[in-house]
């Protein structure tokens, strides 16, 4: 083996550890006592507790946050798929100067600075006396997942072979079966997968929820950054716990990803 | 007329009708907020017009805050780019099919997590008398070093986290663009024999010149929303030292002063900003 190959070797293995390391570490970090963490020499070896896990899970503030994160982010990424995959297909399948410009406005909301997004909107929702439910939140987030539900379904449906929804045509179905029939089916996948992230973004999101929400709609990461704020000690223990379980969903949701993302991206190189 | 041309219209109106809205309207509240003198506490508000705008071309921390916010642009994206393409090649050059795969869902991970969960993870690895990453530091000389609290230090620290999520996603996606490269140009630099180093040099980046763009342009894009590392991590400090445009434009419309419109009046300036530069290279690149 060449040296150049293995030092490159070492530089991926550095890299995967800096991945791997610091997730096993906080997972074990979870599961010990303040005076097992607390301590200037890394502990490997402990007894582990389930106290940090536990209190997390009986706050009655995780559990409404848990409720919270799950209604808003799921209500906000089934609507935003509702209106973005149709709204995508056209984009793809309808080339002219008006869907150009429709998905270049679509990639522009991304744009838009979250902080000047949440200041008005904070004033619009007080004004409706909305502030600080669900259903602003909702709102505001269905910027964010239509945009990037169609900014990446886009290439999916571009994928779909014209010749196919031409057989389809030939074969009687009209326009909107076959879209409903053909094309989406087809694009299936990659569309799920945009679906998907367009979730894991608003389940992360932070700024947005943090300016929009002072009790009642709070999600979980805002519950989570407020905990290292809990009394004059930082409950790290805690913190950990929460950190894992806040973590999980979006990594349930990697399988679903891997396909879907290296795709909506490998379509890219076509054009490059 | 022929049966579902309507199709287009029923499917892309609405959309574009409902995003427009959500869109424009909180714009141009912004815009007329921006131009009162509205607090949080007081609900009556009068035209000041301009004032806000004069008042922030006076201000210190909020050039201070665009100074930030410029200096972790530059740092962040030229890292990620740097780190993805180091990584990237690194992928296609010495591992095997096998292992890239392993690698490339590993290495999508850390995007995935919650930046707020992302930042925890390493401000506690930081963490001067606990942390993991300090502890050889601590063991070798003795000293605690505190890097979140010197200037420099924190803003690195904060890009690094930054860095650990972008950086090893983008190496994914300049691999799976490498691999998808038409492999004769390559064997051809083979038979020339150039090196490694030169035939990713002259060969296949340049290949990928428009691509490897439109990838810097995205994490230009993200870049921006670098509020919740930045909340988690040092709130800004220390000092104003990391404090970034969306960090103050918080802290003055919500914790210190509410001055709503002041804040608004910044986060116009942002906007103004970032559509003009993006609208303008997006084009360009695009066309």
């Amino acid at each position: 083996m060449k040296l150049s190959t293995l030092l490159l070797k070492l530089l991926l293995l550095f890299a995967a550890a800096l991945v791997v390391l610091p997730l096993l570490w906080t997972l074990l970090n979870a599961f010990k006592t303040n005076a097992d963490l607390l301590v200037s020499t890394p502990k490997l070896v402990f007894q582990p507790v389930w106290d940090n896990m536990s209190y997390v899970l009986n706050r009655r503030s995780v559990a409404r946050a848990l409720t919270n994160s799950l209604i808003i982010c799921s209500s906000a990424v089934l609507l935003g798929a509702v209106l973005g995959v149709p709204a995508a297909y056209v984009i793809a399948r309808f080339k002219n100067r008006i869907t150009a410009e429709a998905r270049f406005f679509v990639l522009s909301l991304r744009f838009l600075p979250p902080v000047a997004i949440a200041i008005p909107m904070l004033v619009i929702w007080l004004g409706l006396d909305l502030y600080d439910t669900r259903l602003s939140l909702i709102v505001t987030y269905l910027i964010v997942t239509a945009s990037i539900t169609i900014w990446l379904s886009v290439p999916a449906f571009e994928r779909v072979s014209l010749h196919v929804e031409e057989a389809a045509r030939v074969d009687g179905l009209g326009p909107y079966a076959t879209f409903f029939r053909v094309a989406l089916p087809i694009a299936r996948f990659q569309v799920f997968g945009a679906i998907a992230f367009s979730f894991v973004l608003v389940w992360n999101e932070f700024l947005l929820a943090m300016m929009l929400t002072t009790s009642k709609a709070k999600t979980l990461p805002i519950i989570a950054s407020e905990m290292s704020q809990l009394g004059m000690n930082v409950p790290w223990g805690i913190l950990n716990a929460a950190v894992v379980l806040l973590s999980l969903p979006p990594l349930i949701l990697l399988g679903v990803l891997a396909g879907g993302l290296n795709a909506a991206f490998s379509k890219k190189t076509d054009q490059g | 007329m022929r049966r579902g041309r309507s199709l287009p219209y029923v499917f892309l109106g609405p959309t574009l009708g409902i995003l427009i809205v959500l869109a424009l309207v909180p714009t141009i509240y912004a815009i007329n907020i921006s131009l009162q003198n509205r607090t949080l506490s007081a609900p009556n508000a009068d035209y000041v017009w301009f004032a806000n705008y004069l008042a922030l071309f006076s201000d210190a921390r909020f050039l201070n805050a665009l100074w930030v916010s410029f200096k972790w642009e530059i740092i962040s994206v030229t890292a990620t780019m740097v780190t993805g393409l180091a990584i990237g090649i690194a992928m296609f050059e010495a591992a095997s099919p096998r292992m890239r795969n392993i690698l490339c869902v590993l290495f999508i991970i850390p995007v995935l997590l919650p930046r707020v969960c992302a930042a925890f993870v390493w401000k506690f690895a930081f963490h001067p008398l606990y942390g993991a990453l300090t502890w050889p530091v601590r063991e070798l000389t003795g000293i605690t070093p505190d890097i979140l609290s010197t200037p420099l230090g924190a803003l690195l620290a904060v890009a690094f986290v930054d860095v650990w999520q972008w950086g090893l996603f983008f190496a994914v996606i300049i691999l799976k663009l490498l691999e998808s490269l038409p492999p004769q140009p390559l064997e051809a630099a083979r038979i020339d024999r150039a090196t490694r180093f030169e035939i990713h040099r002259f060969v296949t980046l340049p290949m990928l010149k428009a691509p490897l763009i439109s990838l810097l342009l995205v994490k230009a894009i993200e870049s921006l929303r670098s509020f919740d590392l930045v909340y988690v991590m040092t709130r800004g400090g220390p000092g104003i030292s990391t404090e970034t445009l969306d960090m103050y434009a918080y802290s003055q419309g919500f914790i210190e002063a509410g001055k709503i419109s002041y804040a608004s009046s910044m986060a116009v300036i942002m906007m103004v900003l970032t559509i003009v530069t993006f609208t303008f290279t997006w084009k360009r690149l695009n066309r």
